[in-house]
């Protein structure tokens, strides 16, 4: 529990938050909450246990080395942390990517995909 | 841990950051303010739990979880003061007996001694040997050992010692004191420094020199420092004093006796005055030598050398001078601290069961915490951390009781037993209690953790009538089978103790009072002190109110006792290797003061004197052993010599006669010992220019039967010896009974510390029985209630709970035999008189704990019996 490496494999659900987490980052910085939001706006399902859990998961990211925090000022001018990609970052989301998507055509080629769109 | 809290603060203010931008939000959106706030948290979620989660993915949060599991351990000990109280005094209990124990065997036993490289000390000696003459088994000639120190090349040094006892004045007046003899290269082998003065000096042997021990100089010279060329007088003998030893040098028996060294004076032929093997040996043996080597190397030297040396060498042995020292000691201490063991795992089964009371009353606590989103890792980590928290603050208070214990008995038996002056806590000792707190908590919290996790998995069975735990009765039953072998063990040693009370010494020792004396001067003439002696005897005998009087220069409980080991040959009947008999020499009138039973023929008679032959008794066992099928009295015995033995090898060639057979004497201080075969030879009736009767004029050991009471007889004895020969010293003066007590101290420290460890067990049995008793009670008052509402009277449901206890009972006991038969094997050699699953013992230690399980079984059934049905029914 205490100094084990965090695990290079990204599990499915976790993985896929920490996935949305660096496509948010890959149009620019943002903070948390921008980051909450856009992903809301994207995925509904994946935030659901709250917006709690993006933090546990911007701090696996940042340890990794996917990302780098940085004091800014919010659109509203307050003091806010952001968040932006770095190059190993934006390798990993390209490898990523592109095996979720291998994976999901291999996975919609197995099941014929019930015709419901997310938003 | 620093980069952690700096990285915590940043991650909270983050959070409510993203938490007032919601707000915001919402407030756009429309809502009041409240109700934005609020949804805006609801939104986000658990705080707490992002932020732990957070902390887990660097890492750091272990650290902060102990100190906070810490702080929570404490809040929850601190609010339940009666339940932290007992369990920490039963588990410090524990460990503060394994930790004295522990710390008494690690000084005395598995320390290396404190002198220079005391891993190289051996004694060496002579196992089981039956030739010729000796002091004692350890001992040799001195020409063998001046041949060790020629010969043998594995020996860095020899050195040999003599302990003996004898007056010795100083300025303070007369006293007996142990008079070492040594060779003068002794405390040269041993590495030893003195504290003032000088060593002896190989020039010292014919000069009257001494060294003193630092009691001694204590104790009779005022610890005065101009004390090096002081005379004092030993045996009659001026000598100067030339050197004090340092105060850790209590050779050769480890004790506090205050002893003066005197050079060993050898005559021409290399021998002592007593023409006697009687020097025990110590040797340094050379580094890089093993002692298997050493020892070979030896017995290489003596096979190739005479023809007596030849036939000794392979019983030739050799012990570290540590296990020389610590021998007695060693296999009791050991047993404690098996004892000792067996209370620290009560101790633990008893913390075990207030701990699962502890918890099955925190269940719905735990369920909160389980709800709120603790996982049962997390729960877990909690209750060992409290566990530990209690063992280790519970084996601090042991450590400080050992502590004091351990000087306590450093000084109450510092000067009894060898090394116990060195006793002390190390350090090691102190991490070796921590580490087995450690172990003890996480042990004990298994019991709990097993319990919580059985009570989750049958949550969905919560609306069960009752709620049956197995672990806690198993726990009881192991500690009523424990506290069975420790009962058992106490109640052979009290059997043995009993029946060592009951030996019969051969000597009736009811109204004898003994007294040992010496002549002050050591070198006085044999003749003169045997005539005196015999002037004391006759004296002592016409004293008013004394029925008889006996000398014998061996007395049961004597520590003074002179036997001569000799090999014995009974003619017409073929002698072989190793027979010998123990020689002792009384007076005539043996047989009527010791009230030894005579089982044949007749006692000694004064016109023995004048008769040709030598007339002797034997013991039952001297019959047993060599005049079997034969007619004893009228048998003739002599010492045996080998072809080419002279006087010189053995000095007494006269043919004895049989003429009566006594029932067998305790010889030395111990009631156990097996019986030797014995002659009695009437000391008056030797030749009077004879060895023998030189040799045992050196001291007389009177044994005088008397009615008068005890301080009477002493004062009279006293004076008589005052007026007839000044010139004898006193050396003891006690009733025989007296020597008796004082031959089973031991047993009896033994018996009381094996004793008390028992009751301490039976009561924490007791304890513990109660314990699961009242709760199984507790959580059973629905069954008891709905039961009693269905037509079940008091008694039957006082039953219940009396048959519980009856369980714990015989399931602890089956396993409790079992090991008490396993402990009363290991403890056998201290045993006398009982066998090792005795089972009078075991009848009365399984009635002992029936009766502590039905009195601690009383008050739940009493309980039990007052459960109210109607109540029960209400609350369904």
């Amino acid at each position: 529990m205490s100094t084990r490496a965090p695990k290079e494999e990204l599990e499915l659900l976790q993985g896929t938050l920490d996935l949305l987490i660096l496509q948010t980052l890959a149009f620019g910085r943002a903070h948390g909450h921008a980051i909450a939001r856009t992903i809301e706006r994207r995925s509904e399902e994946v935030l659901q246990v709250g917006h709690g859990s993006l933090y546990p998961a911007l701090q696996r990211l940042l340890k990794l080395g996917l990302i780098q925090a940085e004091d800014g000022i919010s659109e509203n001018n307050r003091k806010a942390r952001f968040y932006r990609l770095t190059a190993k970052g934006r390798k990993r989301l390209y490898v990523e990517t592109s095996r979720w998507e291998k994976l999901s055509n291999a996975i919609a080629r197995i099941l014929s995909p019930l015709p419901e769109e997310g938003r | 841990m620093f980069g952690w809290a700096r990285q915590r603060r940043q991650l909270v203010d983050e959070i409510e950051e993203h938490i007032a931008l919601e707000t915001q939000e919402n407030i756009d959106a429309g809502m009041s303010p409240d109700e934005a706030r609020r949804a805006a948290q609801r939104k986000f979620g658990n705080v707490p739990l992002a932020l732990e989660r957070s902390g887990e993915i660097w890492g750091w949060y272990w650290l902060e979880r102990i100190v906070q599991d810490v702080q929570y351990a404490l809040r929850g000990l601190g609010n339940a003061r009666g339940y932290t109280v007992t369990l920490i005094l039963t588990l410090a209990l524990g460990m503060g007996a394994v930790a004295t124990i522990l710390a008494i065997v690690d000084s005395v036993l598995l320390r290396p001694v404190s002198l220079p490289e005391s891993k190289q000390l051996m004694l060496l000696y002579a196992e089981g040997r039956r030739e010729g003459t000796g002091v004692s088994s350890y001992a040799l000639s001195y020409k063998q050992i001046d041949a060790l120190r020629r010969y043998v090349s594995s020996f860095a040094g020899v050195g040999a010692y003599n302990t003996l006892v004898r007056p010795v004045d100083t300025k303070s007046g007369t006293k007996m004191s142990v008079v070492t003899e040594v060779s003068t290269d002794l405390f040269a082998t041993l590495g030893v420094k003195t504290r003032l003065g000088r060593l002896f000096v190989a020039g010292d042997a014919k000069e009257q020199v001494a060294l003193v021990s630092d009691e001694f100089w204590r104790d009779e010279l005022q610890g005065d420092s101009k004390t090096i060329g002081l005379a004092i007088r030993v045996s009659g003998k001026m000598v100067t004093v030339v050197g004090v030893l340092p105060a850790n040098m209590r050779f050769p028996q480890g004790t506090a006796e205050p002893t003066v060294y005197v050079p060993i004076s050898l005559n021409a032929q290399g021998a002592d005055d007593y023409m006697m093997d009687s020097g025990s040996t110590i040797v340094r043996i050379r580094q890089g030598v093993s002692k298997e080597t050493a020892l070979e190397n030896t017995q290489q030297i003596f096979a190739h050398s005479d023809e007596k040396n030849a036939a000794m060498h392979n019983q030739l042995r050799m012990v570290s001078y540590r296990e020389y020292l610590t021998g007695d000691v060693q296999k009791p201490l050991w047993a404690l601290l098996g004892a000792v063991a067996v209370l620290l795992l009560i101790a633990c089964a008893n913390a075990a069961n207030l701990q699962i009371g502890r918890a099955a009353s925190r269940m719905p606590e735990m369920e909160v915490r389980m709800a709120l989103g603790a996982s049962y890792r997390r729960l877990l980590q909690q209750l060992i951390t409290e566990n530990i928290l209690v063992s280790l603050v519970s084996a601090a208070l042991g450590s400080l009781a050992a502590w004091i214990a351990v000087l306590l008995t450093r000084r109450a038996y510092g000067g009894q037993f060898a090394r116990f002056d060195e006793l002390s806590v190390h350090p090691p000792l102190l991490c070796a209690v921590a580490l087995l707190a450690i172990v003890v908590g996480t042990a004990a919290a298994c019991g709990p953790l097993l319990s919580i996790r059985r009570q989750r998995v049958a949550r969905g069975a919560a609306k069960n009538v009752t709620r049956r735990s197995k672990l806690p009765a198993i726990l009881v039953a192991l500690q009523v089978g424990l506290t069975c072998v420790l009962l058992m063990v106490s109640g052979l040693f009290l059997r043995t103790f009993r029946s060592l009370e009951n030996v019969k010494p051969g000597f009736d020792p009811h109204d004898v009072t003994t007294l040992v004396l010496m002549p002050k001067d050591q070198h006085q003439d044999a003749q003169i002190s045997r005539e005196t002696e015999t002037r004391l005897l006759h004296r002592f005998e016409s004293l008013a109110g004394v029925e008889s009087v006996t000398m014998q220069t061996a007395l049961p409980f004597s520590s003074y006792n002179f036997v001569l080991d000799g090999t014995t040959e009974v003619v017409g009947r073929p002698f072989h290797d190793g027979e010998t008999a123990h020689y002792s020499m009384v007076s005539t009138d043996f047989v009527r003061t010791s009230g030894i039973h005579l089982l044949q023929g007749r006692s000694f008679t004064q016109s023995d004197e004048s008769g040709g032959t030598l007339v002797v008794l034997v013991n039952e066992a001297f019959v047993h052993k060599y005049l079997a099928g034969r007619d004893a009295v009228g048998a003739t015995i002599h010492f045996h010599r080998n072809p080419g033995e002279t006087d010189a090898d053995i000095p007494f060639a006269q043919m004895m006669t049989v003429v009566g057979v006594v029932e067998n004497e305790l010889e030395g201080g111990d009631l156990g010992a097996p019986y030797q075969p014995m002659v009695y030879i009437d000391y008056l009736h030797l030749p009077k220019e004879s060895l023998l009767s030189m040799v045992f004029s050196m001291m007389a050991q009177y044994a005088v039967r008397s009615k008068l009471p005890e301080s009477t007889i002493a004062a009279e004895l006293r004076s008589a010896v005052k007026q007839e020969a000044p010139e004898m010293a006193e050396m003891t003066l006690r009733p025989m009974e007296q020597g008796i007590a004082d031959s089973l101290k031991q047993r009896r420290l033994a018996l009381r510390l094996v004793g008390g460890f028992g009751a301490v067990a039976l009561l924490l049995s007791a304890v513990g029985m109660y314990g699961v008793l009242a709760y199984s009670v507790t959580l059973r008052r629905r069954e008891i209630g709905i039961r009693m509402a269905l037509g079940s009277s008091r008694t039957r449901v006082t039953g219940l709970v009396m048959r519980q206890a009856g369980a714990m009972v015989l399931f602890g006991l089956i396993p409790g035999i079992a090991g008490a038969w396993a402990a009363g094997y290991a403890v056998r050699s201290f045993l006398f008189g009982v066998k090792t699953l005795d089972p009078v013992t075991l009848a009365g230690v399984a009635l002992v704990l029936v009766a502590v399980a039905t009195a601690a079984a009383f008050m739940p059934a009493l309980h039990a019996a007052m459960v109210d049905p109607m109540e029960t029914l209400r609350a369904e």
